[in-house]
């Protein structure tokens, strides 16, 4: 029956699932998601915040990109550091938070985003800025087994 | 004006999702194009006890649907000064959007508080891209005046032909709104369009309502020019009769009145019967002329005397004067 090694794959392409297969026998998985922020403003002006399926985005909307860690083994992990690039079409929300350690030079160096500078095309040195930033990481170090977590970053639809 | 992004982050691990290969490079200008697929892929690195392991998350994509956006604009940089006749308005239409759109135009001549309302003949494209209509290069379009597909952040200049009626007085005011509507369609903000985007995706509106419009103002500049000529005779006996070797000095005041200006104005008064020009006398506004031609506004001859004033504007009035003596 060669129909069982068919993976379904879902009209729309979104939220592909594809499990590498060396995190099959890793003590630590990730699951990554993302969701559409929506904001919405009821009859008496109350705003509220939304999380819901991103099936309709357009440009300046802000999704959120989230990174569920779980150590399912039964030791613990150490050095834990979860790197991730930020896609290119979307920016860093400017309310982002300003402790994340960022790098605005595909990952070659790191820091908060107020410590990093960046150098434009005439050679002049510049503040960095949240749509400058190519890669977010969190560095952890060690995970219990059973711990988990969920790492998040907001990015604005460029 | 569009950037491609020049590289994919690199993607560690061993399996690639098919959809990521098949996945075309994003390339936007300032909103991120309509079809364009947003992956996120993280990954950690991590020690379990026997050495450094690295691996990654799945990968989330998510595709951005196409936003239905367009402004227009007069280009006008005021009323412009309308006679009787054709008359041109000079707009700009722009895909604010992020993605290829079509947009429906349709111009309205009556708007409220105008003065007269215009005739509108035709909606033209500016082909040739010089902010001038054409005849005959640019293209007017037919039927339902559409544009052609207009990349996201591609702008067009659009004319708008008119005819102004007859019987508009000098300094009548009337406006003309021009209308962008998206083909695909429009409405309320977050109007979707299930399908109709880029690539299949959905068309959504965007904050201009997917239509927008702009205002082009005329101004009537009517200019009338009223010739006045009077005579004043002094005979050789001191006295005003018209005898042989009287002197009649005649004076033409060419007023000039309404909003515009006319152009090319030349006054030419011919000699009555029997009398003949006295030789130096044509002045303007005071000043002597020559009689030559050429070398200066006026010139007089044996027939006719002629001054050219060349543009006036509405509001002046010059003065000619010179002498005849009756024969």
């Amino acid at each position: 029956m060669l129909k069982k090694y068919f993976i379904p794959i879902t009209a729309t392409l979104l939220a592909i699932s594809a499990p590498a297969m060396a995190a099959q026998d890793s003590p630590l998985v990730l699951e990554g998601d993302v969701h559409l922020v929506r904001v919405v403003t009821d009859e008496n002006g109350v705003q509220t915040t939304e999380m819901v399926e991103p099936d309709v985005i357009v440009p300046g909307d802000r999704l959120l990109f989230t990174t569920d860690y779980r150590n399912i083994g039964s030791d613990p992990v150490n050095d834990f550091v979860l790197t991730n690039p930020v896609p290119a079409a979307v920016r860093l929300a400017p309310d982002a938070d300003t402790g994340l350690e960022v790098s605005v030079d595909g990952g070659e160096s790191w820091g908060a985003l107020a410590t990093l500078t960046v150098e434009s095309e005439t050679g002049e040195t510049r503040a960095a800025e949240h749509a400058d930033v190519t890669h977010i990481r969190w560095t952890l170090g060690v995970v219990e087994p059973g711990q988990s977590g969920r790492l998040e970053y907001p990015a604005i639809i460029r | 004006m569009k950037k491609t992004v020049a590289k994919f982050l690199p993607l560690a691990g061993t399996t690639i999702p098919i959809a990521l290969i098949l996945a075309s490079q994003p390339a936007y200008a300032e909103g991120v194009s309509a079809g364009t697929l947003i992956e996120n892929t993280a990954n950690a690195t991590f020690d379990d006890g026997s050495g450094t392991r690295t691996i990654d998350s799945n990968t989330v994509v998510v595709q951005v649907n196409e936003l239905l956006d367009v402004t227009v604009t007069s280009l006008n940089t005021g009323p412009v000064a309308v006679t009787p006749g054709s008359a041109v308005l000079t707009f700009e239409i722009t895909n604010t959007g992020n993605g290829p759109e079509a947009f429906q135009l349709s111009a309205n001549p009556s708007v409220a508080g105008n003065d007269f309302d215009t005739v509108v003949d035709n909606i033209a494209i500016d082909r040739n891209g010089n902010n001038v209509y054409d005849p005959g290069i640019d293209e007017i379009l037919t039927g339902p005046a559409t544009t052609e597909l207009l990349d996201a952040e591609a702008n067009l200049t659009v004319f708008v032909l008119v005819t102004v009626p007859d019987g508009v007085a000098d300094g009548e005011e009337s406006d003309v709104d021009l209308l962008a509507e998206a083909v695909t369609g429009t409405g309320t903000p977050g109007t979707t369009f299930v399908g109709q985007g880029v690539d299949g995706t959905n068309a959504i509106v965007g904050l201009t309502g997917a239509d927008d419009n702009a205002i082009g103002s005329m101004v009537v500049g009517l200019t009338s020019v009223d010739l006045i000529k009077s005579a004043t005779i002094s005979d050789p006996f001191g006295g005003s009769a018209a005898v042989p070797g009287a002197i009649v000095t005649y004076t033409v005041t060419a007023n000039v009145s309404g909003s515009g200006a006319v152009d090319e104005l030349i006054v030419t008064d011919r000699y009555p019967a029997g009398t003949r020009y006295r030789a130096g006398s044509l002045a303007l506004d005071g000043t002597s002329l020559t009689d030559a031609v050429g070398d200066d506004e006026g010139d007089a001859d044996t027939t006719q005397i002629s001054v050219d004033l060349g543009t006036v504007a509405g509001g002046t009035a010059r003065v000619i004067t010179f002498d005849v003596i009756v024969n």
